[in-house]
C-alpha cells in the first residue's frame, strides 16, 4: 500500500477519521478511547461509536500493548440511540 | 516520571493548561499532573461560550473582556485550531418581569464598557429566525464569542509541551509534602516529584487538594447536564441564553425558593451550535455532590424548555447527553492567588465561566507567580475573602 492509500483507511465513518490520524494521536499521548474521542471526535458521530469504538480500541491495543478489557473500561459510555426531542413534550415540568 | 520541577500544575483542564502555557512562555520549568486525560472533567463537558453578557458587571466582566481580547488571536499564537468564532450572543426575554431585570443589567454592563443592545421581539427574530413567537425581546452583544473548549485545552497543552512542559496524564496527586512551612514534594500514584511551588487547578476537586495541606477551599461541584443533537445546517447563530438563566445564575434565592421542579434544578436555556453542526442544549445547575450522571427529569426539562424557545427543536434528534461539574463558589467568582502556605497557589472555582476566563487567568496567575504581583489586582479573588483558611478538624 502506498502512503496516500494508507490515509484512506477510515475507522470512524461518521466523523471521517483515518487509522493514520488515530495512530498519530496515540503517539501524541492520547491513549484512551475518551482521549482520542476528544482529540479526533471518533465516536461523536451519528452512530455514537457503534461502528468505530471497537476498532479504535483495537488500534490502541495494537499500539500500546494494553489489553482490550483495560481499554474498554466500564467508564467508556455505551452509545445511546438517537431520540426525537419532541418525544419529551407534554411531560410534567 | 521527572524527579523535580520548579512548578507543578495540578489539573489538566482549561485552567491548568493555560497557566502552564503562560508560565512556560516566561521560561519557567513546569509539569502538569492530570489524574485522567486532558479535558476529562468540566473542560470537556461544557458549552463553548465566551460570553460577556452573563458576567456580573464589575471586576468579573472586566476580566472577561480582557480574556475575550486574548482569544481573538489565540489560535494563531498557539498554532492550534481552537474553532474560535466571534458570532455574538443573545439573551432571550419571555416576560415583562425579565425585561425589567435585563434593562437594569444592560445599564450596568454598558457602564463597564460592554457593547450590548436591547432588541424587541421582531429585531431578535431577524437575527435568530428560529425563535418562538412569544419572545418579547432580547439583549444582544457582538462581543460574545465561541470556542471549542476541548480544543482550547488541547491547544494550550500542545503549545505548553512545545515550550518544554511535561504533561503526565493518568497521574493522580495523592499527597503534598510540607516541611517547616514550605512545600517540598508532590506525591502521586506514579511516584514523587520534588517541588517548592504548586498551582491547584483541579476545578471542582480543589477542596481535596486543599485538605492535603490543611487549607479549606470553599468550592462545591455544581452539576450541569447538557443535550447534544444530531448535526444539522445552521439553526442558531452564536450563543443563546434565556433571561431565566441569568436570573438563576445571579440570584440563587430564586432557585432555592422555587416550587416547580425545573427551576429547582436551575434549568435555564443555553444554546449553541458547534462547527460540526451539533446543537449544544443546556443546562441544569444542581448541587448533587460529585455525581456526574444525567437524569431523565433534568434532560426532559432542558429539552422542553428549549423547545418552548426554539420550536423547531421538536423535530430534531438528541444523540448524546452528559453532565459536567462546575467548580462553584458562593459569590460566583473564582479563587485566584496564593495562600497562607508559601508556594501553594490556587486557580479554581470558575463555575460556568472557566472557558471564557482561561486565557486571562493563565496570564495573571503567571504574573503573580513570577513577579509577586499582577497587572490587574487579584486581591478581590483571594481565598481570604472567605475568612479563615485553616481546615477545621
Ligand atoms: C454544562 C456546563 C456548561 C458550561 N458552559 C460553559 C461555557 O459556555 N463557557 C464557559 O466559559 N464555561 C462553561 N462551563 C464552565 C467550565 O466548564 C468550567 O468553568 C471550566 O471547565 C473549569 O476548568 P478547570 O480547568 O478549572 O476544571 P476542570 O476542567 O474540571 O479540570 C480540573 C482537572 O483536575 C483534575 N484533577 C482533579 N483532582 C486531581 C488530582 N488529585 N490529581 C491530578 N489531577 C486532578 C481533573 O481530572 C480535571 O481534569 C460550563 C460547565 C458545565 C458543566
Ligand atoms: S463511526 Fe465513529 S461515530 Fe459513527
Amino acid at each position: 500500500m502506498t502512503e496516500t492509500n494508507k490515509k484512506e483507511v477510515i475507522i470512524c465513518r461518521c466523523e471521517d477519521v483515518s487509522e493514520v490520524e488515530i495512530k498519530q494521536a496515540i503517539e501524541e499521548g492520547f491513549t484512551t478511547i475518551n482521549a482520542i474521542k476528544k482529540r479526533l471526535r471518533t465516536g461523536m458521530g451519528l452512530c455514537q461509536g457503534r461502528t468505530c469504538q471497537k476498532l479504535v480500541a483495537r488500534i490502541i491495543a495494537q499500539e500500546t500493548g494494553k489489553s482490550m478489557e483495560e481499554i474498554l473500561l466500564p467508564t467508556t459510555r455505551p452509545p445511546v440511540r438517537p431520540i426525537i426531542m419532541g418525544a419529551f413534550e407534554g411531560e410534567d415540568q | 516520571m521527572r524527579k523535580t520541577a520548579e512548578i507543578v500544575v495540578i489539573g489538566g483542564g482549561v485552567i491548568g493548561t493555560s497557566i502552564a502555557y503562560y508560565l512556560a512562555k516566561e521560561g519557567r520549568d513546569v509539569v502538569i499532573l492530570e489524574k485522567g486525560d486532558l479535558a476529562s472533567e468540566s473542560s470537556g463537558a461544557c458549552d463553548k461560550a465566551i460570553l460577556m453578557q452573563s458576567k456580573k458587571p464589575g471586576i468579573h466582566l472586566e476580566l472577561a473582556l480582557k480574556s475575550a481580547e486574548i482569544y481573538k488571536t489565540l489560535a494563531d499564537e498557539l498554532e492550534y485550531p481552537i474553532e474560535y468564532a466571534n458570532d455574538g450572543g443573545m439573551i432571550v426575554i419571555e416576560t415583562e418581569e425579565e425585561l425589567a431585570v435585563m434593562k437594569q443589567f444592560v445599564k450596568k454592563q454598558r457602564e463597564i464598557g460592554l457593547k450590548v443592545d436591547l432588541l424587541d421581539g421582531k429585531q431578535a427574530r431577524s437575527i435568530q429566525p428560529a425563535l418562538a413567537k412569544h419572545i418579547i425581546g432580547a439583549t444582544h452583544s457582538d462581543q460574545d464569542a465561541q470556542v471549542n473548549p476541548i480544543y482550547a485545552t488541547l491547544g494550550f497543552a500542545t503549545s505548553a509541551k512545545r515550550l518544554g512542559v511535561e504533561i503526565y496524564q493518568q497521574t493522580e496527586v495523592t499527597g503534598i509534602k510540607v516541611e517547616s512551612g514550605a512545600i517540598t514534594a508532590v506525591e502521586t500514584n506514579r511516584g514523587q516529584i520534588s517541588t517548592r511551588n504548586i498551582v491547584n487547578c483541579t476545578g471542582a476537586y480543589a477542596p481535596f487538594l486543599g485538605r492535603m495541606v490543611g487549607i479549606n477551599i470553599p468550592i462545591r461541584p455544581r452539576r450541569g447536564q447538557i443535550v447534544i443533537s444530531e448535526p444539522m445546517p445552521k439553526l442558531i447563530k452564536g450563543d443563546m441564553l434565556s433571561a431565566k438563566y441569568i436570573a438563576a445564575k445571579h440570584n440563587p434565592d430564586i432557585v432555592e425558593k422555587a416550587k416547580d421542579k425545573a427551576t429547582q434544578m436551575g434549568i435555564g436555556l443555553s444554546l449553541g451550535q458547534s462547527d460540526s453542526g451539533n446543537l449544544l442544549i443546556g443546562a441544569s445547575r444542581e448541587f448533587v455532590g460529585y455525581d456526574k450522571s444525567t437524569t431523565y427529569d433534568a434532560l426532559s426539562a432542558i429539552i422542553q424548555n428549549a423547545i418552548r424557545i426554539i420550536p423547531a427543536l421538536r423535530n430534531i434528534n438528541m444523540i448524546r447527553n452528559f453532565a459536567g461539574l462546575r467548580p462553584s463558589t458562593t459569590d460566583g467568582l473564582p479563587i485566584l492567588g496564593g495562600t497562607e502556605l508559601n508556594g501553594y497557589y490556587i486557580a479554581a472555582g470558575h463555575e460556568g465561566d472557566g472557558i471564557a476566563l482561561a486565557p486571562i487567568t493563565g496570564q495573571l496567575m503567571t504574573e503573580l507567580i513570577c513577579h509577586g504581583k499582577s497587572s490587574i489586582d487579584l486581591s478581590l479573588f483571594h481565598i481570604s475573602r472567605f475568612g479563615d483558611q485553616k481546615l477545621k478538624r
